[in-house]
């Protein structure tokens, strides 16, 4: 029984559920799995204020109970308790110092990162709306602002490898007069998150190009580079704000016009005051300002909706609990149990949430905002909002209702917010700098 | 918000009337004054005011309960009914509002394991928990004739038929897509693709089935503007159909489909072949699947297809091939499901990290044991592997750590043969757990600020000694008096259901709350 949990020595799992097959142990592991989400958020909570005030025993405790809750392939309840299990595992390795804290250094934690090819990402993201709603809504939007011009350099700051783009590419290709040129920049450093994929920058770049060419865009990718000599490290980098999105290293020209599309990013650059500068303000802010300085046309902003970036760890515990169970909701209405598909997915939430609940400073890299705070922070930095139009509106809502009926849709003071069950799940803004120039 | 109590597990309706029941007066015995509840906006509630309602599986099934008595045509709600009755001059009445203040309703999930049960996941209108029940906990009486899709409610079955075998779209890899910003992504990416643009560059000769004609192609000619049906496939493509006289914009089976299909060898083929660029790649990929061609053809053999396949060394003479039979590619058609294509597949190439995946959660349904009795019975576990660690046993990757797992089977082993407490070591030891004995356990620090123990679970290297006694009662005091006070205050607090203030204490003849 135990020789078949032990002699697994990579085995990154801390859930087993038939481990063992006493009678006394399949009782306590039944009655165990049916605690419900509200039990399971306390013992959660217990388990985080156990780590904070030093309380081992306690800790383990909890520990041990959450850890017959828990299951990557049970409910969505157990997969969810799993991945905060494993997230609160992460933490303790630190709180505790171990022989064993070797691998639970880096920020990646003791999660595997998996290498997606370029079609399975495209699946992935379209697996459901979550993605989508945001490259629809963004490439609508984007199209309605560049209509007249014929020279379009798009700035792509995202997670998913240019999956937004093969629509915008079709639309701009259907142009009554014709579709303007397409240039898109992608930074050479990405946030190390998943999804990951298999290919390079420049091998993306190059499908898109191939595809481009077949719709008959004239179309440019770009990969930006680092000057050699910064060095950035490997989970932040506030030198990316400074070295790669000037107007030499984007190389903007003259007869473009820029388009910036901020897509689960912002979330990435940290938001602490750094106190001894003269404009005391943050990265995220110092990123901001950088980009109202490009004066872009338009600059959509996608990301998640929640506040997941608080000091205290009990609230982040409880705010992310009662966040990510939508898209554990989600998958289980239409994927077994037992999908590798929903799985990875399930992993790569998990992934996230080792994030934000295993660790602090700068190792903390998930920082998310919700919408209404990030609509706070683009007023104040001088970026007026875009209201989507009618058309967009519809998009957006064809496309949900090809998916699952759980999905929804509000428009609420120019941000289109994606629901589950009525529940926010993604926002979708758009911007503009108050003293655009044409 | 109310809260509504429900000790049994049972929906309280079904005690009561048949109709549906509002549980925000207690009608048992279990009490069911709420304290006032303070107004707070968690995450995952939307509106902590709102009236929580349980409907039974009766009311939730039925769709036309309400019976004219003249000519038996049924409603699902009275007011229509009231308002049909009209028509036969019948006395009616419309049911007037009661109380002066709209206020918002929730609904529940009578199902006691369903999440939805939960009232802070509770649905906001009455159609939508109706058809959550149906779907979730109901009959799949619906089933779509073209892809035997089962559903439990009409509308997703008549949602579903509307696109079904419809508007789908096919890639040249052939993966089928029913949604188009799905084949549209795909599509820029696949491998298929970026075959045709090699190939693009080079000069084709096309062969063709009825009388020899040849084609030379240089550039693609530009496909046509999309409409409906949807947009063109690759050059090649449009090259054949002229001289194959075939209209079809689309070729319903491709042989890399089916590379796809067989096991993963074929994608990890044009994986490679994706990663590499230059004509080089395309010919690996062809000579590699020349072999699954040739079987393939060998299992159709229409006489058609012995003029074409001449040998299949070019991939537009293959497309040719199959494309001037379509008649006879049934077996090579492939069903794939709309857009989880690598739904199945995937297995095959990315072995899951977690062992976890191969196993089948059984959910015992076992009733009896609260959470409170649990962690009693963590702490009562006695194990004395002094060696061993917690985060160990829970079986985390440790470096050089295969001395050590020998050492813990052995050390449990031992506690299995010495320990007269057999039930608590088969607890702890079939959990991978070596926790020190019963009486450091018992006393472990509470919650709330006793010293804490310093024992050396984690292998730290500690000095184990005693811990405060009676620590571990008020950690269950606290555990219950906090879920008062949560309950209490929490506005969206999940309380009602899991936590009758203090009854936590101890097996007990209630179900704890279930998922």
């Amino acid at each position: 029984m135990k020789t078949e949990l032990r002699g697994n020595t990579t085995s990154m799992s801390p859930q087993n559920p038939s481990l063992c097959t006493t009678p006394q142990t399949s009782l306590l592991k039944g009655c165990l799995g049916s605690l419900d989400g509200a039990c399971i958020e306390k013992l959660l909570l217990h388990c985080a204020s156990a780590l904070e005030s030093n309380d081992v025993t306690l800790a383990q405790q909890v520990m041990w109970v959450l850890n017959n809750v828990a299951s990557s392939a049970g409910d969505p309840n157990q997969r969810l308790t799993s991945w905060f299990l494993r997230a609160l595992i992460a933490r303790s390795s630190r709180v505790f110092p171990t022989p064993m804290n070797s691998f639970g250094g880096s920020s990646s934690g003791t999660i595997r990162r998996r290498l997606m090819s370029v079609t399975e990402l495209a699946g992935y993201v379209d697996l459901l709306p979550w993605h989508r709603f945001g490259f629809c809504a963004s490439n609508s939007a984007i199209n309605n602002a560049i209509q007249g011009y014929f020279k379009v350099h798009i700035l792509d700051l995202s997670i998913t490898h240019c999956m937004q783009w093969p629509t915008l590419i079709d639309a701009l290709a259907k142009r009554p007069e014709g579709p303007p040129s397409l240039r898109i920049s992608v930074p050479s450093w990405r946030p190390l998150v998943p999804p990951f994929l298999d290919l390079s920058c420049q091998e993306v770049g190059q499908r898109l190009s191939n595809f481009a060419k077949f719709r008959e865009v004239p179309f440019e990718f770009n990969v930006i580079e680092d000057s050699p000599s910064k060095e950035h490290s490997n989970v932040h980098c506030d030198n990316f704000v400074l070295s790669q999105l000037s107007p030499s290293s984007l190389q903007l020209r003259e007869d473009e016009i820029l388009v910036v599309n901020c897509q689960n990013w912002l979330r990435y650059l940290p938001d602490e005051q750094k106190g001894n500068s003269i404009h005391n303000t943050s990265s995220r802010d110092a990123f901001l300002d950088v980009i109202q300085g490009l004066n872009p046309r338009i600059i959509t902003v996608v990301d998640e909706d929640s506040d997941l970036g608080a000091s205290s760890l009990t609230s982040r515990i409880t705010t992310c609990f009662n966040f990510l169970w939508i898209p554990f909701d989600a998958l289980e209405t239409f994927l077994p149990k037992d999908s590798c598909q929903r799985l990875e997915y399930e992993a790569d939430i998990g992934q996230k949430i080792e994030n934000i609940i295993g660790f602090e400073g700068n190792q903390r890299i998930e920082r998310l905002e919700s919408g209404l705070n990030l609509s706070q922070r683009m007023k104040n930095t001088g970026f007026l909002s875009v209201p989507f139009c009618e058309e967009t509106v519809r998009e957006v809502k064809f496309l949900l209702d090809e998916h699952a009926s759980g999905w929804g849709m509000k428009n609420e003071d120019d941000m289109l917010v994606l629901t589950w069950k009525g529940h926010n799940s993604v926002y979708a803004t758009a911007w503009v700098p108050c003293g655009f120039e044409a | 918000m109310v809260e509504f109590e429900n000790p049994s597990g049972l929906t309280v309706s079904a005690a009561a009337s048949p109709e549906a029941s509002i549980c925000s007066t207690g009608n048992q015995t279990a009490p069911s004054v709420a304290p006032p509840r303070k107004k707070r906006n968690l995450p995952g509630m939307p509106d902590p005011d709102a009236e929580v309602i349980a409907l039974s599986p009766k009311t939730l099934m039925a769709t036309n309960r309400f019976v004219c008595e003249i000519c038996s045509k049924g409603f699902q709600r009275d007011q229509n009914l009231q308002l049909h009755r009209r028509g036969h001059n019948l006395p009616w009445k419309l049911k007037q509002r009661t109380s002066t203040e709209i206020r918002k309703r929730v609904y529940v999930c009578p199902e006691v394991s369903c999440v939805h049960h939960d009232p802070s996941r509770a649905l906001g209108d009455l159609t939508g928990i109706k058809k959550h029940f149906c779907r979730k906990h109901g009959e799949k009486k619906w089933k779509c004739e073209r892809c035997s899709k089962k559903y439990a409610v009409q509308s997703d079955w008549k949602a579903h038929m509307k696109t079904c075998g419809t508007r789908e779209y096919r890639c040249d890899c052939g993966t089928l897509f029913s949604r188009r910003d799905s084949f549209i992504t795909h599509r820029a990416f696949c491998d298929a693709l970026a075959q045709e643009s090699e190939r693009s560059h080079q000069t084709l000769v096309v062969a063709s089935t009825e009388g020899g004609l040849k084609v030379q192609v240089v550039p693609p000619p530009p496909p046509p503007a999309s409409s409906s049906p949807p947009p063109p496939l690759t050059p090649s493509t449009r090259v054949l159909s002229p001289v194959l006289s075939i209209q079809s914009p689309e070729l319903p089976e491709n042989p890399s489909g089916i590379l796809q299909q067989q096991g993963g060898t074929g994608l990890t083929t044009t994986a490679a072949a994706s990663t590499a660029s230059g004509s080089s790649t395309s010919s690996g990929n062809v000579s590699s699947s020349s072999g699954v061609f040739a079987s393939i053809f060998a299992s159709s053999a229409p006489a058609g297809l012995s003029q074409s396949s001449q040998s299949p060394s070019s991939y537009t003479d293959l497309l040719c091939a199959i494309g001037s039979d379509r008649a006879v590619a049934e077996p090579m058609s492939l069903s794939l499901s709309s857009s989880l294509y690598l739904s199945n597949n995937s297995s095959s190439l990315f072995p899951p990290s977690d062992q976890d995946h191969h196993r089948h959660y059984a959910q015992a349904p076992q009733p009896a044991l609260s959470a409170t009795a649990l962690l009693q019975k963590a702490a009562q576990m006695g194990a004395t592997g002094s060696n061993s660690s917690f985060l160990r046993g829970l079986g985390l990757a440790m470096p050089s750590s295969s001395d050590h797992q020998d050492n813990n089977s052995t050390c449990t082993a031992s506690q299995w043969n010495s320990d007269g407490k057999q039930e608590n070591n088969v607890v702890a030891s079939g959990l991978g757990l070596g926790l020190p004995g019963s009486d450091l356990m018992m006393g472990s620090s509470s919650l709330f600020g006793n010293k804490p123990t310093t024992l050396d679970l984690l292998g730290l290297g500690l000095g184990s000694g005693g811990g405060s006694s009676g620590g571990f009662e008020a950690f269950f005091t606290s555990i219950g008096g906090s879920l008062d006070v949560a309950a209490a205050a929490a506005a969206a607090s999940y309380g009602g259901v899991s936590s009758g203030g203090g009854d936590w204490d101890g097996p007990s003849d209630r179900k704890p709350a279930l998922l």
